[in-house]
C-alpha cells in the first residue's frame, strides 16, 4: 500500500471502518471479514491525535493541518510535520483513512 | 503553553460499550453489511448465553428474522440494547423474552430489531444456541417459561397436563 504522503491530499475514514464518537473519545472499528470486534480489534486516539484527526476529517490538507498546528505550537524543529505524517502513514497502511483527492 | 504529547494511535483489546453508543456501534457496523462482535452482560438468556460470553450479532436484513432467533433489539421501555428470543411473530412484530425470564419484553416493531446473534463464544470456544429447526422448540418452550427454573418448568408442565386433563374428563 501506498503510504507516501502527498502534502497537498486530502483524507477520510475509509469504508474498511467504522468510526464514532463514544463518550467524548473517537473509537475506530476497522471490519475484517465481514466483522468489527470490539474484543480485540478495536483503535482510539490521544488527544494531539485526535487534534489531527478532527482537521483531517474535515477535508483538510495535510499542509494546511500542519500549519494550524504550527501557529498554535512550535514547529522550528519539524517536529509537528513529523509527527502528521507519521501518524497519518499509520492511518493509511491500517487502512482506516484513505486519500480522497490530490489537489 | 504546555508541550503537546505525541499523536499517536492507541490499540485496545477489548472495550465495554453499552446503551446508545453500542447502539450506534451495532448500526454503523451493519450499514456496512458487516456483523459485530462484542461482550454480552447479564443472565437474562442462560443457559444459552451467559455473563461475559462474546456474541456476534449480524444484520437483520442478510436473512430474515424467524421465530427462535436471538436478536439484539432496542427496548421499547428504556431504549437500551437487549438480547433476547423471539418466542411469537404477530405481523411485523415480534413477542421476545429473555429464556430465563418468567415475563416477555413485550410486542416489539421490527424497526426496533438491531441484528440476530449468529455466534456466541464461551471461553475461546463456540457454544451451541440452536440455529436450526430446533431454535422454533426452544422458543416454544421459552415462551411458555420452561426454560427457566426446574421447579418452575414441572409447574408449567404439570399446569398444561392438568389443564389437559381437565378438559378431557370434565
Amino acid at each position: 500500500m501506498e503510504t507516501d504522503i502527498n502534502l497537498d491530499s486530502c483524507f477520510k475514514p475509509s469504508n474498511d471502518v467504522v468510526v464514532r464518537e463514544v463518550m467524548g473519545k473517537i473509537l475506530i472499528v476497522p471490519l475484517t471479514s465481514g466483522i468489527g470486534d470490539l474484543e480485540s480489534d478495536i483503535f482510539t486516539l490521544n488527544e494531539s491525535a485526535r487534534s489531527i484527526w478532527d482537521r483531517l476529517v474535515k477535508g483538510e490538507t495535510v499542509r494546511a493541518v500542519i500549519e494550524s498546528l504550527s501557529a498554535e505550537y512550535d514547529n522550528e524543529s519539524g517536529e509537528i510535520d513529523r509527527d502528521v505524517t507519521g501518524l497519518l502513514k499509520e492511518l493509511v497502511q491500517r487502512r482506516i483513512l484513505e486519500k480522497i483527492t490530490n489537489v | 503553553m504546555s508541550e503537546p504529547q505525541r499523536p499517536h494511535l492507541i490499540k485496545k483489546d477489548s472495550l465495554s460499550i453499552s446503551g446508545e453508543s453500542l447502539i450506534e456501534l451495532i448500526r454503523g457496523v451493519h450499514q456496512k453489511g458487516a456483523s459485530l462482535r462484542f461482550l454480552a452482560r447479564g443472565i437474562s438468556m442462560s443457559p444459552f448465553i451467559k455473563d461475559g460470553d462474546i456474541i456476534t450479532v449480524a444484520p437483520a436484513h442478510q436473512s430474515p428474522v424467524s421465530l427462535g432467533d436471538i436478536v439484539a433489539f432496542i427496548h421499547p421501555e428504556n431504549g437500551k440494547p437487549v438480547v433476547h428470543r423471539i418466542v411469537e411473530i404477530s405481523g411485523s412484530s415480534f413477542v421476545i423474552r429473555g429464556d430465563n425470564l418468567q415475563k416477555a419484553d413485550g410486542l416489539i416493531p421490527d424497526s426496533n430489531i438491531l441484528g440476530i446473534v449468529t455466534k456466541v463464544e464461551r471461553n475461546s470456544r463456540n457454544i451451541y444456541i440452536g440455529l436450526g429447526f430446533e431454535k422454533y422448540l426452544i422458543a416454544a418452550l421459552s415462551g411458555r417459561s420452561l426454560l427457566t427454573s426446574p421447579i418452575h418448568a414441572l409447574y408449567v408442565i404439570k399446569k398444561t397436563i392438568w389443564r389437559g386433563l381437565e378438559k378431557v374428563f370434565l
